[in-house]
């Protein structure tokens, strides 16, 4: 025993002080308060009674004064804050890595996982001996600490609630090297790992990563791994009906049985489909969903074993898709007549069509494109344009200048990566002639011959325009499926309408979502309603989640809705591991310090004192002691 | 209702009233012994004044006893008519026909300080009531205060006009010393050769023993009467832990450490002390009367005159 905040002279001296004090008080508590009476004969009969039990009074007197001593005297111990001789032996220094991963939200151990990793946790802080000091963090795809480096195990135990189930994969690396880095220098460094050990290696861009130089411990968290995911979720409109969807949904059956399951699609929340498949062990399959319609903003899909009952991770039972919102595209045909042209517009129920003769143009009213046949306005317009043959006549400047004709090309070179080209085939289309033009700095040649361009994208104005350098007249490219997607192409290219497949973010990556101009800051809310305010760089919001489902991000009026699921092949395998091995070190378990003591004295002192206080007050009252 | 007593009282009187703060005999005081007295008066109905007789036999005319000639005798109270039958010389004795004397005998040792209101200022209350009645009644009456010996004395007095002679005399003594109910006594007896009545008020806390002064009065054939006062706090007095109780008049001092139970035995030890006052006037056929202060002393007066007789 020694003490750590006072000496054992000062100690002595605040207790011989105090005590003196004491018995001083004492003394003068025997100097009665007089009291007259006005015949004390008759007092007396009662005090020849009392005769027998003076002995029994002193010793009341002398035990009120031996409470008092030993009060002072706890007290003045207490001052001096004794510790075990064990509080001085150099402590351990542990950072507990609690995995909040995904597959820690497995519900075979009930609550979860988690909830039995903070248990665990919890018997490790009762572990903690004299002079041990922890640090708790959460590791999941970035590692964070929720508490300091310190004994106090109120404030460890009051950290464990900061740790949060995500729908993210755990970066072990990252976690392993964090630890490393706290424990750097420290003696009797130990990390002890409170996971199921479904733990990816633990490798980073400067390699493999050890844990030598500290005591690695694991605590395996799990008992059972039955578990079917959605581990693919597309989906993806129509190019030419663009009010249907095709969607593709893959499943995994990571269980060592079969599984029988119902695939349910919702649609903006309301069930759209229903499939029942059974999958075998280890099983991987995929299904369709073709022509889904009734469903304008949101796609969900969603697992249940076939009794109705969930498997044990729930979390990657749903997936989530963003549909963009359609939106009707104004459209001015500016030609003698071009039934081709009016064909391919019909195709998309999306477009308003206004056809105008070249005398008749400009027409009143705001259109997105121009379709321009043949015809060169004499000033350029004010909106994306298509230029079909763009020939101007003389005096009239045109997008493109025409240095010739080019009899009889062909795409032979075709930018397969431009919007423009998408699906389409092209390279036996055959054309009597095309204009030869000479491109202006920005101009890109999607596809064209080798003696000039065919397909040209490009801006003027500040206006997107599309080329076809021919007369489509003189070509058999009308008869051909390409025609309409090419003319279809290009007005969703103008007003940035992306009809091709239309994918979610993922948990633990970045997201950049594009929002109005003239916004600084934006507010992302997640799923569970709470929001944050996030930073928009370059016309879009940065921003992040740790749970899958639907976000909204808001800038002023505009709240723009954001799909995000997790990565579940990483996280579906939720198969308990008994032993963790890094880099070849197994890790030993946890051996725990002197258990149930506190290793504040002075706290019972206190604690003995108030009690001892207690105790002269109720015997005071009740005349046992004076 | 005492204003025609007020116009005949001496100017001594009145100064003293005047000059005496407190209210022990105040208005309201007079106005309930003048409802005491008519009520005595209701009490001994059929009676006449001044017919209460003496026990001492002497010269009346009524006839009470005989008793052996002896030398020296007044031949004229020879009963001849005895002789002639019997042959035994008898003398007739008749009641002397006088006036009642009351004494009414006040403790004023320090004792009688203690109480809210004090003993000694119930005690001179009621003194001040029993002489009213008394006085309305034509009887002589005597007041005499004493600790361990007489300390103050009024001579007899009679007729309802001299109250005030009593409540001056009442006002102007204190309490001091310490009790003596026997030495008190003698000295008493030796002062008043005249019988009568002797009422004894006092708290009876007398350490050389109560008896002796009660047997004086009646070894010199006073009518004796004892009226113990007592405070309801003296039976059961707010003390508790460790005090040293002082006699307030010996000095004597006891340390005790005072718990509920030891004040219920005190309790006990006090109803036991009053009892033992009660058996001994019982045995000795004097009256008693054991008085609370927190009795209405007009009340207190009424029992007495109902109970004790002593009076009309």
């Amino acid at each position: 025993m020694e003490f750590t905040a006072l000496s054992l002279t000062q100690v002595l001296t605040v207790l011989g002080a105090f005590g003196a004090g004491v018995v001083v008080f004492y003394l003068l508590k025997l100097r009665r308060r007089q009291v007259p009476v006005p015949f004390v004969r008759l007092w007396e009969q009662i005090l020849a009674e009392k005769q027998s039990t003076r002995l029994f009074s002193q010793i009341k007197r002398l035990l009120s004064l031996l409470i008092a001593l030993l009060f002072v005297a706890l007290v003045a111990f207490a001052l001096g804050d004794p510790r075990t001789k064990g509080a001085h032996d150099a402590g351990r220094s542990l950072v507990v890595l609690v995995d909040a991963s995904t597959s820690m939200q497995a519900t075979d151990m009930r609550p979860t996982r988690l909830e039995r990793a903070f248990e665990e946790t919890r018997r490790i802080i009762d572990g903690l001996g004299p002079s041990d000091r922890m640090l708790i963090a959460q590791m999941d795809a970035t590692t964070t600490p929720v508490s300091p480096m310190t004994d106090d195990t109120r404030v460890l135990r009051e950290s464990l609630t900061h740790v949060a189930p995500t729908d993210l994969t755990t970066n072990f690396a990252r976690a392993l090297r964090f630890a490393l880095d706290v424990l750097r220098d420290k003696e009797r460094a130990e990390i002890i790992v409170v996971s199921d050990g479904h733990l990816p290696e633990a490798r980073d861009e400067e390699g493999l990563v050890s844990a030598r130089g500290a005591k690695l411990s694991y605590v395996a968290i799990g008992r059972h791994h039955r578990n079917v995911s959605i581990s693919a979720f597309s989906v993806r409109r129509y190019p030419l009906d663009k009010s249907r969807s095709e969607v593709l949904v893959e499943l995994l059956n990571s269980s060592t049985d079969p599984e029988a399951i119902e695939l349910t699609l919702l649609g903006d929340g309301q069930p759209i489909d229903v499939q029942r498949l059974q999958l075998a062990a280890g099983e991987r399959t995929s299904r369709f969903f073709e022509n889904i319609s009734g469903a304008d903003r949101t796609l969900e899909a969603r697992i249940t074993l076939a009794d109705g009952k969930h498997d044990d991770l729930p979390a990657d039972d749903r997936a989530f898709a963003r549909l963009p919102e359609r939106r009707r595209a104004r459209v001015m045909s500016v030609s003698e007549g071009n039934r081709y042209i009016e064909a391919a517009l019909l195709l998309d129920e999306y477009l308003d069509v206004t056809e105008v003769s070249p005398a008749e143009y400009p027409a009143p009213g705001h259109f997105d494109v121009v379709i321009f046949d043949g015809f060169v306005p004499p000033s350029p317009p004010t909106t994306s344009a298509v230029y079909l043959n763009p020939l101007p006549p003389t005096g009239v400047q045109g997008p493109l200048e025409v240095l010739g004709v080019i009899e009889r090309p062909f795409f032979e070179q075709i930018d397969r990566r431009h919007p423009l080209v998408r699906w389409t085939a092209l390279r036996d289309v055959n054309i009597a002639s095309a204009l030869q033009v000479r491109l202006a700095p920005g101009d890109r040649p999607v596809a064209g011959d080798s003696r000039g361009p065919l397909l040209v994208a490009g801006t003027r104005s500040g206006k997107k325009f599309v080329a076809l350098t021919f007369d489509v007249r003189r070509s058999d490219l009308p008869l051909r499926p390409a025609w309409p997607l090419l003319l279809l192409n290009s007005i969703d290219w103008f007003v940035s309408e992306d009809a091709a497949y239309l994918s979610s973010y993922m948990v633990g990556e970045t997201w950049h979502v594009g929002v109005p101009a003239g916004h600084a800051t934006a507010t992302l809310q997640a799923p569970d309603g709470t929001s944050r305010e996030v930073p928009v760089v370059d016309g879009r919001a940065v921003c992040g989640g740790t749970r899958a489902g639907f976000y909204h991000v808001r800038t002023g009026t505009e709240d723009e809705l954001i799909a995000v699921n997790l990565d579940a092949n990483a996280e579906s395998d939720i198969t308990p591991v008994p032993r963790l091995t890094v880099q070849g070190q197994a890790a030993g378990h946890f051996t725990p310090g002197t258990i149930g003591v506190r290793r504040e004295i002075w706290i019972y002192l206190v604690i003995a004192a108030l009690l001892l206080m207690a105790i002269e007050w109720f015997s005071y009252h009740r005349r046992w002691t004076v | 209702m005492f204003d025609w007593l007020r116009r005949g009282a001496s100017t001594t009187a009145k100064s003293v009233a005047s000059k005496e703060d407190d209210d022990l005999f105040g208005d309201d005081f007079q106005a309930r012994l003048e409802y005491l007295a008519i009520v005595a008066r209701r009490i001994y109905s059929g009676r006449m004044r001044a017919e209460r007789r003496s026990k001492k036999t002497g010269s009346g005319i009524e006839f009470a006893d005989h008793r052996e000639y002896s030398p020296g005798d007044d031949f004229r109270y020879l009963d001849w008519s005895v002789y002639g039958r019997t042959g035994r010389l008898l003398l007739r004795l008749f009641e002397e026909e006088e006036d009642l004397s009351v004494y009414v005998l006040i403790d004023c040792s320090r004792s009688m300080q203690f109480g809210k209101p004090k003993k000694f200022d119930y005690a001179r209350r009621i003194a001040a009531g029993l002489a009213y009645v008394a006085l309305a009644n034509l009887d002589r009456v005597s007041m005499a205060s004493f600790a361990d010996a007489v300390t103050g004395r009024l001579a007899p007095t009679r007729g309802k006009n001299r109250i005030f002679k009593v409540f001056e005399f009442l006002r102007n003594i204190e309490p001091e010393g310490r009790t003596g109910i026997a030495d008190a006594m003698k000295t008493f007896v030796a002062q008043n050769k005249r019988r009568g009545v002797a009422i004894l008020i006092s708290d009876f806390y007398d350490p050389a023993g109560f008896e002796a002064g009660i047997n004086t009065l009646r070894y010199h054939k006073f009518e004796t009467y004892v009226i113990q006062v007592f405070d309801p706090v003296e039976v059961r007095p707010a003390l508790h832990g460790d005090v040293q109780l002082v006699d307030n008049e010996t000095g004597e001092a006891r340390e005790i450490t005072v718990t509920p139970r030891i004040l219920e035995r005190y309790a006990a030890a006090h109803a036991s002390y009053r009892k033992q006052i009660e058996d001994f006037c019982a045995k000795k056929q004097v009256t008693y009367f054991s008085i609370e202060t927190s009795t209405p002393f007009d009340d207190a007066i009424l029992r007495i005159l109902r109970r004790g007789g002593m009076l009309g």
